[in-house]
């Protein structure tokens, strides 16, 4: 099996491309659907999400704004924990409303401190046993 | 975690290479009580590795491949992360909407 090394999320909103662009870009809306922060719509501002603290995670998601293209695309850093990754948010209009696209890229499954990171957030299917379940299956196919 | 004993991995297996089959048939593959074993199909039914389903008398197990993908997938937290989110935005706007 190929790992992923990022993450493909859609969701069809059935609300002008300017109101789903409103609540990606207000600091306060943001924080209402994803986490609070200091977020600023400008090219190069830094800025923060802050959820609770987990064991390897200081609950900090470090950001730089990358790129801006009003109610079409808008791209950060995201580092937190292990990660150093990038988010790009797309909005496509789509008859009364907008199918926003969002990218996570920059996983590397090779990372044993990412491994340990994903672990935290509930998975540790990524062990040995896993492995070994996977060969074990993939022989018996 | 649901995969982490051998027996269930076990049970996982057979139901891959046979197909559905009855509790009382993967229990002629063990060397374990029959309460011991239901408490471990429990675990990977209450994981949806499995599914349990009633035919005649019997209860039917099966396996759930894409379940059993997605377990494998080390990027699923992110996603499932994700899109817990984007539901979350959905509701906002609606939210606005009624407003």
């Amino acid at each position: 099996m190929t790992e992923r090394t990022s993450i493909d999320v859609e969701q069809f909103l059935p609300h002008a491309p300017a109101r789903v662009w409103r609540a990606l870009t207000d600091p306060q809306r943001l924080a209402r659907w994803l986490m609070p922060n200091d977020f600023r719509a400008e090219v190069g501002h830094r800025f923060t999400f802050t959820t609770h603290p987990r064991d390897g995670f200081d609950g900090t998601v470090h950001c730089e704004v990358l790129q801006i293209d009003p109610e079409r695309l808008m791209r950060w850093s995201w580092k937190g924990g292990n990660l150093d990754s990038t988010l790009t948010w797309t909005l496509a209009a789509e008859g009364h409303g907008t199918r926003l696209f969002l990218l996570h890229e920059g996983f590397d499954p090779d990372d044993p401190l990412q491994q340990k990171a994903l672990k935290i957030m509930g998975g540790g299917w990524r062990s040995h046993i896993l492995r070994a379940l996977e060969a074990e299956l993939q022989a018996s196919a | 975690m649901a995969i982490a004993h051998p027996a269930r991995r076990e049970v996982l297996r057979l139901l891959r290479e046979d197909g559905p089959r009855p509790v009382v048939q993967l229990a002629e593959h063990f060397d374990m009580s029959r309460p011991s074993l239901s408490e471990h199909l429990k675990l990977l039914k209450d994981a949806g590795l499995v599914s349990e389903r009633k035919v005649g008398r019997q209860r039917l197990y099966s396996l759930e491949p894409d379940r059993l993908q997605e377990f494998s997938d080390w990027l699923a937290p992110y996603e499932r992360f994700w899109q817990t989110r984007l539901t979350g935005l959905a509701e906002l706007l609606e939210a606005e909407d009624d407003d």
